[in-house]
């Protein structure tokens, strides 16, 4: 079958599946999850297709038009950065609506919750192979409403106010990204980013587009809404962390400022230091907070900042590690926050200061809490390392040496609000009632944990296929 | 057996092993026991096949095109390799044969994994493998001080890895800066002279190295470790593995990696490193009152020794350094070692519940002691022979302070070491230790063995010296072994004078305090300016966690209120206040006239409009 057959699979199986599952809902409950499921799974392996695609093609990338008004085709670009990414999305997509079977199968209104998650993913798949501006908004907007749902998924009004706040903040963003993308079709002409490589774009057009990517990757001063999304149930703050949604605005500054556009001399300066200053202050939140799910929440603040660290480099190494930062964070970030799940569901609590010694009550959860904060740091053999060693080792090669070692101090930072958190929870005085949870919820986790080290072990694989991402990646502007 | 993929025996074997000696079952202890046994004999075994088979070397293509995984059995990486796999085998014997420690599963499993990852550190042959090895022992090393029954464990196992993990970072940076000089993260062919941004990659390379080796000023974790680790995991790594592995990068700094002339700033500034960590840790050594801190402390001061030793960057001197990381290893081992059977026994480390146990525990006394005196440098002993070699490279480097401060340090050194060898098996009898025993053989073997130890390389230092001078590059041929025990010379009268000074310094102690030998130091702990500085630092004033976490604490606090909970503020007003505030206002329009809503409409037509004539 045909590569844009892949490809329009992985953008429309889930947003159309999605439109399906209360249809489903209608049929059973059971049957309902298990379509959920079948959904997420399909749009995990259609990306394998496009992978094997992209890995044999003699071209860098794929490019397809399908024509709807002029200028704003739907264009698919199908590269082995989008594919790298949709692939990393995807899979923890798939693993978080697994977990979400039991995690979620006491509450009402599911069939909301899986075509929303669903949904979501798919608007994710979409952002990703967008070779156009105008579609690249579009997923970005049909990303934001499902999260919207899904913060106040569980209608209490304090929710509801913290879901309009996330999305009045991402919306925001959006919005005054789409001002920057009219500044540059107002230059260009078109929407098509394959046909403005190395065009000069205006500093305000960045700046206007920066604020919609550091809106939704959650960067400061833009990030607060991100904490406030813990309310949401584990699940669907997993995805908002860990997979999809803050990945989205370092996704689309690679696509943009690595691989369309050169970023003017002055925004080189200040990029590495806004997103530094955005970790350190969210680190330092992090050593604040007492919540599970908001010092995990400024933990992702804090590390995005590496993320567009290492895009910003814009060196082979830099951007590599970049790639494999989504791909490492993603999977220690899912594992943290549905560990953090399991914690509330077993303890019905999430103050470090009512929590504690529930090692021995909930040992698999604690084991891979463990595991995956040791990624978060950065501590080899695990995954994190090798994307955290990357990242600094770009900032160096950049230039930027100062900048590496308040990165590597937000590295201390992160080692000791996690440890701060994990001995919270886990060792010290028993001070409430908890249970493991149940064995599809530990499964996830574990797997979680377990593919955070075999992805350090196994860098090889995973290594070579992000350089090769950030060769086609840096190959646009030069 | 290809003998380039025996390379990887001893880094993955191990691992293999600690998988499965966690998996042996509770009830067959017994069998999980002479399996790790069995395992660090083998492995040993195999590190000395690689010892002798010469420069062994794997290479091939890593995660990216220009990295390479190169792992590289050279001279120095072999000798390293055969203690780190010596010392495991003891420490596993004197553990397994403790049985009911019941934590022996870990500790045998994350032993076996520590000797893997510390023998890859030595093997690599390139920055990132060396990397990947050196920050993974960061895992184990929380792992071991987490395995102490005390309730402060946990915490000392953040702090060593904060501390530790801090330099680690260092050495992050340190590397990176260096490929950014060379272009590649392989190990260089030849060394970079210290300048510019290759001085900054030295600052932290040895920052990454001497945190590693426990010196000051990112030590603080080893005494609290000391009390709330295990005492086997003190004799293991911060008494002999950790000290073969930062010492063994510093040497490949110094030596392989950046040139260091003696005399140069490099060099001035790591003796100066040196002796303040050789002066400052013994001094506060000599005032402990429980064996396992005060050993605690020598092990930070010894390190003092190595590096001075090093960082002259005169043959006698690197020599001497590195010859002195092998004895303190050795003997350290079994200091921590005694201690742990004195424990064992008496279920203190307290030297004031602790006295007259020479008769009761007499192979445990006479290692105790041999090693104590080896350690503060006694004629003819292996401590003697290094530190005279560390004096003579810092009297021939023209820098005589440095020789004064090893001085310094043998004085507190001896008077410390006698004070605790007095107060544990000389002296009064406790009431409650008479029935008190020697331990078992599997826990006295490995004393022995490294007490001879002591003996044999300093009676016969020409084999160490030997494999130590054919293993690093230093210009032609030495043998410092002929002169290795000559007594006739002015640095080693200073010597023995010092030891003598400070034997009376204990004796005067002692009597001074009512022949109480734990309190014979107290004579220097209340001299009055330097009372107020041990105050200080029993309070933890220079301990650099401590300090650090205070820093960190009000540096968040002022980052958590100055710009997350003030951005978070203009968001609650500008966007949820307003926004409930503009609903409630179009809300207070609606009220289900329909006149009003198509005069809203009129209106809105009429606007629209006139926006577009305009524009």
């Amino acid at each position: 079958m045909e590569t844009s057959f892949f490809a329009l699979g992985t953008v429309f199986v889930p947003i159309l599946g999605s439109l399906t599952i209360p249809l489903a809902g209608l049929v059973s409950k059971s049957f309902r999850n298990f379509w959920a499921v079948v959904l997420a799974v399909v749009t995990f392996i259609l990306p394998l297709f496009l992978m094997r695609d992209v890995l044999q093609a003699s071209t860098d990338k794929f490019i397809f038009y399908y024509p709807t008004i002029p200028n704003f085709d739907f264009i698919l670009l199908i590269d082995s950065f989008s594919v790298f990414v949709s692939l990393v999305s995807s899979f923890i997509g798939a693993l978080i609506v697994l977990y979400s079977i039991d995690y979620i199968s006491h509450n009402e209104n599911q069939n909301e919750y899986y075509m929303m998650v669903v949904m979501f993913i798919g608007s994710m798949m979409g952002l990703v192979f967008s070779g156009s501006l105008i579609f690249m908004y579009l997923f970005w907007e049909i990303a934001a409403i499902c999260s919207w749902r899904l913060i106040g998924f569980y209608r209490h009004p304090l929710h509801i106010v913290k879901a309009d706040k996330s999305f009045l903040i991402t919306f925001f963003g959006a919005v005054v990204m789409l001002f920057g993308f009219i500044q540059i079709y107002d230059c260009t002409h078109t929407f098509n980013i394959t046909m403005m490589q190395n065009v000069p774009v205006s500093s305000l057009a960045i700046f206007l587009i920066l604020i919609g990517m550091f809106s939704k990757s959650a960067t400061f001063p833009l990030h607060t809404w991100l904490p406030d999304a813990g309310v949401a149930p584990s699940t669907v703050t997993s995805l908002l962390h860990a997979a999809v949604l803050v990945k989205i605005g370092v996704y689309a500054y690679a696509r943009l400022f690595c691989y369309t556009f050169n970023i003017p001399g002055e925004w080189n300066i200040a990029i590495p230091v806004l997103v530094m200053f955005s970790s350190l202050v969210s680190a330092g939140a992090a050593l604040v907070e007492y919540d599970i799910k908001r010092i995990l929440a400024l933990s992702t603040v804090s590390q995005i900042g590496y993320i567009f660290l290492g895009f910003w480099t814009k060196t082979i190494i830099g951007v590599a590690g970049g790639a494999l930062f989504i791909l490492m964070h993603g999977l220690a970030k899912a594992g943290l926050f549905l560990c953090a799940g399991i914690i509330e569901h077993g303890t019905g609590k999430r103050d470090i200061r009512e929590l504690g010694g529930l090692f021995k009550s909930m040992p698999f959860t604690a084991i891979s809490f463990l595991a995956c904060i040791l990624s978060v740091i950065g501590i080899p053999p695990f995954g994190g390392f090798f994307s955290k060693f990357m990242v600094i080792s770009g900032t160096v090669e950049a230039g930027r040496p100062g900048i590496a070692f308040m990165g590597l101090m937000v590295a201390v930072m992160t080692a000791i609000y996690l440890f701060r958190l994990f001995h919270g929870v886990f060792a010290g005085e028993n001070k409430t009632y908890g249970h493991e949870g149940s064995k599809l919820m530990v499964a996830i986790v574990l797997i979680l944990a377990i593919l955070s080290l075999l992805c350090g072990v196994f860098i090889g694989i995973f290594g070579s296929f992000a350089e090769i991402s950030a060769c086609q990646l840096l190959r646009g502007i030069r | 057996m290809n003998v380039n993929l025996l390379i990887f025996l001893p880094i993955v074997a191990p691992v293999i092993c600690g998988i499965l000696c966690w998996l042996i079952p509770e009830h067959m202890k017994k069998i999980r026991s002479i399996f790790a046994v069995l395992c660090t004999m083998t492995i040993g075994w195999v590190s000395w096949k690689i010892f002798v088979s010469g420069n062994v070397s794997f290479t091939t293509t890593w995660f990216i095109s220009t990295i390479n995984f190169s792992l590289k059995a050279g001279d120095l990486s072999r000798f390293i390799l055969l203690w780190i796999w010596g010392f495991s085998f003891l420490i596993s014997i004197y553990v397994s044969s403790r049985m009911y420690f019941e934590r022996l599963r870990e500790f045998l499993t994350y032993l076996l994994i520590t000797a893997g990852l510390a023998s890859g550190a030595v093997l690599a042959d390139s920055f990132i493998v060396l990397l990947f090895f050196w920050e993974a022992l960061l895992i184990t090393l929380y792992l071991f001080v987490a395995l102490g029954s005390s309730e402060n464990s946990v915490r000392t196992a953040v702090k060593s890895f904060v501390l530790v993990g801090f330099c680690d970072f260092c050495l992050i940076l340190g590397i990176a800066l260096y490929w950014k000089i060379t272009g590649s993260f392989d190990f260089p062919v030849h060394p970079l002279c210290i300048k510019g941004m290759a001085g900054l990659s030295f600052i932290l390379m040895v920052i990454g190295a001497t945190g590693k080796a426990g010196a000051l000023p990112f030590h603080t974790w080893i005494p609290d470790a000391a009390i709330d680790a295990p005492v086997s995991f003190m004799a293991y790594l911060p008494g002999s593995l950790e000290k073969l592995l930062g010492i063994y990068l510093l040497t490949r700094i110094c030596l392989d990696f950046f040139t260091i002339t003696p005399g140069s700033m490099a060099s001035i500034g790591l003796m100066t490193l040196g002796a303040l960590t050789i002066v400052i840790a013994v001094s506060m050594a000599l005032i402990q009152k429980d064996v396992k801190r005060l050993l605690s402390y020598h092990a930070i001061s010894q390190v003092g020794y190595m590096i001075v030793g090093i960082g002259t960057g005169i043959p006698a001197g690197i020599v001497g350094g590195l010859f002195h990381m092998l004895n303190n290893a050795v003997y350290k081992s079994a200091l921590f070692l005694g201690a742990g059977s004195v424990e064992l026994k008496t279920k203190t480390t307290d030297l004031k519940s602790l006295g007259g146990l020479y008769n009761q525990m007499p192979v445990t006394g006479i290692c105790f002691l041999i090693c104590s005196a080896a350690i503060s440098g006694l004629w003819p002993l292996n401590g003697y022979v290094s530190k005279e070699m560390v004096i003579h490279g810092a009297l021939e480097s023209g820098y005589k302070i440095f020789a004064v401060a090893s001085w310094i340090g043998a004085i507190l050194t001896f008077a410390s070491f006698l004070k605790a060898s007095h107060s544990i098996f000389f002296g009064e009898k406790k009431e409650n230790l008479k029935e008190v025993k020697d331990s078992n053989v599997a826990i006295l073997f490995p004393m022995i063995l490294l007490a001879l130890l002591c003996i044999f390389f300093g009676l016969y230092s020409k084999l160490p010296l030997n494999m130590i001078t054919g293993a690093i590059n230093i210009g032609q041929h030495h043998d410092f072994s002929e002169h290795a025990l000559n007594i006739f010379n002015m640095a080693s009268g200073i010597t023995f004078a010092c030891l003598i000074f400070a034997f009376l310094l204990h004796r005067y102690g002692w009597l001074k305090a009512g022949k109480k030998a734990y309190l014979a130091s107290e004579v220097v702990h209340n001299l009055p300016a330097i009372k107020t500085l041990y105050n200080l630092a029993e309070k933890r004033v220079f301990d650099l966690y401590v300090q650090g976490m205070k820093l960190i604490g009000a540096l968040s606090i002022a980052l958590y209120y100055g710009f997350d909970r003030s951005s978070d503020w203009i968001y609650e007003k500008a966007v949820v206040n307003s926004g409930t505030r503009a609903i409630s206002s179009l809300r207070s329009v609606h009220r289900g006239n329909a006149t009003q809503y198509v005069t809203w409409i009129f209106v809105g037509v009429v606007i629209v409009t006139i926006f577009m004539l305009i524009f």
